[in-house]
């Protein structure tokens, strides 16, 4: 199926059996990660003979270092990868489309209304994952890995330790560049110091398992942007480490998980209405569904702006 | 069955987060400086601010704790003054020829004198207002930081005072003298480093610079080190290279207060993470081989 014949597979019994072997596949790949996952962080949080969070921070500093090791080497490469970090139709765009194709696909009354029931409970899930990474966030001081390039020590107990000094490659152009720049003049920016977890990670893991759940082929697209122009982008250019990148992803998966979960067990009746309402009121549906994809492009940054401006007024108005 | 196992796999990992929590961290900006933590309040201070060295100790204004400590290195903390003798908020402290120590405080207001072998009590009935910097003149006067009256003291030991002249400051919060006999005045309310010099004076010698709001300072050589509460930054300044970040304090370590040095030139600075529940560093930061 391509992405100029929506539905199409959804209306041959082959297409029918593809869908109902690649939900399968997920759905055992998901349960194994997860398992994987619960195993290696209740002996992370119970301790071990072997220091797993050290060794898991060790592999990541090591991936990162392979993957910026990219940057810093040609001006072509660089401007590409600077693309998604600062250009938001290029960031959120095709995750924003794939989310629409999701959306606006054709098939049976029954499959439409089941994908719309399944990103209507993504969209809940990636509001839900925004509040918990900003939360988790704002209280997990660690500074990103460009910022670890200059020689540190941080808080252990009520000792310095000297924190591990990781080589950084800056990109030849774009805005890490200059970050860099200014970082050897001591401007350090409060959010270069928080950079765990990863909300972009997140947030577009959400989306992307979404449209995955809801549409095999955009949802394929979908993660492999979010996997290459999101995750891997973030990572080159020293914005966040793989653990960042890995553990914002294992948040986001499992909210959505959750809340798929009790969307359809607990909320199904609300759920079924809100997708039956998208399909009666095509019109009005579309285009609260252009709003949201317009801000998803921008992993929310608009509704950041607006929520801070409110909260400006709101302080101005009581002082 | 899965919605447990998903609830729990969220909570190890939002619980395991906590292990990558750093806390606090001091960045070296500029290479060759080593980080360690002195004193904390398991070795017997609260909330530091003014720090003076001299001899072979190390003098603590303990704002949040309200009292004066000493400390030299490898022995305990000892507390030389505290509330019972009437000090509410000791925000600098130094220590004259005879080994007299003067402290400043912002609460109680006035000069604190403790003279060796004499009981601890105010100086003269001078510096009635709330004080804050505080440094001596080469004359062995006294100097004092004004912050009501938006100037500098000055007095003698006889409690003889005048205002320094030159110009209005609006919070004199630390002092330093040049080798040349100019006065440093660090200004952390209009973020101001003024210069008074030999003839009176007053010259802004950096102001209205984003990011810079002077705390302390402090010469070592011909450096002035300045601590910067507001941004976290500890700053080096000479008239040849200009201003300079040194190292940058983030998160429970950010508040930067006092400053002081050795005669090793090791620099000790002292950081305020809640004043409230009185908790804080004195931090030593010293050349390293590398």
């Amino acid at each position: 199926m391509t992405l100029g014949e929506p539905g199409q597979g959804e209306r041959t019994a082959a297409g029918s059996h593809r869908g109902a072997f690649s939900a399968a596949s997920i759905r055992w790949t998901m349960r194994l990660v997860g398992l994987a996952l619960v195993v290696i962080l209740a002996r992370l949080l119970l301790g071990n003979p072997i220091d797993l969070f050290a060794l898991l921070t060790d592999l990541s500093d090591r991936l990162y270092l392979a993957l910026n090791a990219l940057s810093g080497r040609s001006l072509l490469l660089d401007t590409l990868i600077a693309l998604p970090l600062e250009n938001a139709l290029v960031k959120g765009g095709p995750v924003g489309a794939c989310f629409f194709y999701a959306w606006a696909a054709g098939g049976s009354y029954e499959s439409k209304r089941r994908r719309r029931s399944i990103l209507l409970l993504t969209l809940v899930a990636a509001f839900l994952t925004i509040v918990t990474t900003k939360t988790v966030g704002d209280n997990t001081f660690l500074p990103r890995p460009f910022v670890r390039s200059l020689p540190s020590w941080h808080l252990a107990e009520v000792e310095l330790e000297a924190t591990k000094t990781l080589t950084y490659r800056a990109p030849l152009t774009g805005s890490m560049a200059n970050r860099f720049e200014a970082l050897k003049h001591g401007e350090v920016d409060d959010t270069d110091l928080v950079s765990f977890p990863s909300d972009h990670a997140a947030f577009f893991a959400v989306l992307s398992l979404g449209i995955l759940i809801a549409s095999l082929p955009a949802g394929l697209i979908a993660a492999l942007w979010t996997l290459v122009a999101i995750m891997a982008t973030r990572v080159i250019t020293g914005l966040h480490s793989p653990l960042d990148i890995a553990l914002g992803l294992l948040i986001g998966a499992a909210i959505l998980a959750l809340v798929q979960l009790i969307g359809r067990r607990f909320a199904g009746g609300i759920t079924v209405w809100a997708a039956q309402w998208t399909m009666r009121r095509e019109a009005i549906a579309a285009s609260l569904a252009f709003l949201v994809i317009f801000e998803a492009a921008s992993a929310l940054e608009g509704i950041k702006a607006l929520l801070q401006a409110a909260s400006e007024l709101s302080a101005a108005a009581a002082a | 069955m899965r919605r447990g196992l998903l609830i729990l796999l969220l909570a190890l990992v939002l619980g395991g987060c906590e292990r990558l929590d750093q806390r606090g961290m001091a960045l070296m900006v500029e290479p060759g400086y080593r980080a360690e933590i002195l004193l904390t309040e398991q070795d017997g201070i609260t909330s530091p601010d003014g720090l003076h060295w001299a001899g072979d100790t190390l003098y603590i204004a303990d704002e949040g704790g309200h009292a004066l400590r000493a400390w030299k290195p490898g022995g305990p903390v000892r507390t030389l003054a505290d509330q019972s003798a009437g000090l509410a908020s000791p925000e600098d402290v130094v220590r004259g020829q005879d080994g007299t120590l003067f402290v400043t405080d912002d609460t109680a207001g006035g000069v604190w004198e403790m003279a060796p072998g004499k009981p601890v009590g105010k100086l003269g009935e001078a510096g009635g207002f709330p004080t804050e910097g505080i440094a001596l003149t080469p004359v062995g006067t006294l100097l004092i930081g004004d912050t009501a009256g938006h100037r500098i003291v000055e007095f003698d030991g006889d409690g003889e005072q005048r205002p320094l002249g030159g110009g209005r400051i609006a919070k004199p919060e630390s002092f330093a003298w040049d080798a040349a006999g100019r006065l440093f005045i660090a200004d952390n309310k209009d973020n101001v480093l003024y210069v008074r010099g030999r003839d009176g004076k007053l010259e802004r010698r950096i102001s209205g610079q984003a990011g810079f709001s002077p705390e302390s300072i402090h010469f070592a050589g011909e450096d002035l080190f300045i601590t910067d509460s507001k941004h976290g930054k500890l700053f080096r300044y000479n008239e040849r290279e200009g201003l300079k970040v040194i190292a940058v304090f983030a998160g429970e370590m950010e508040n930067l207060q006092g400053i002081t040095s050795d005669g090793d030139r090791n620099l000790f600075l002292s950081i305020q993470s809640d004043l409230e529940q009185g908790r804080g560093f004195v931090v030593k930061l010293s050349r390293s081989a590398s």
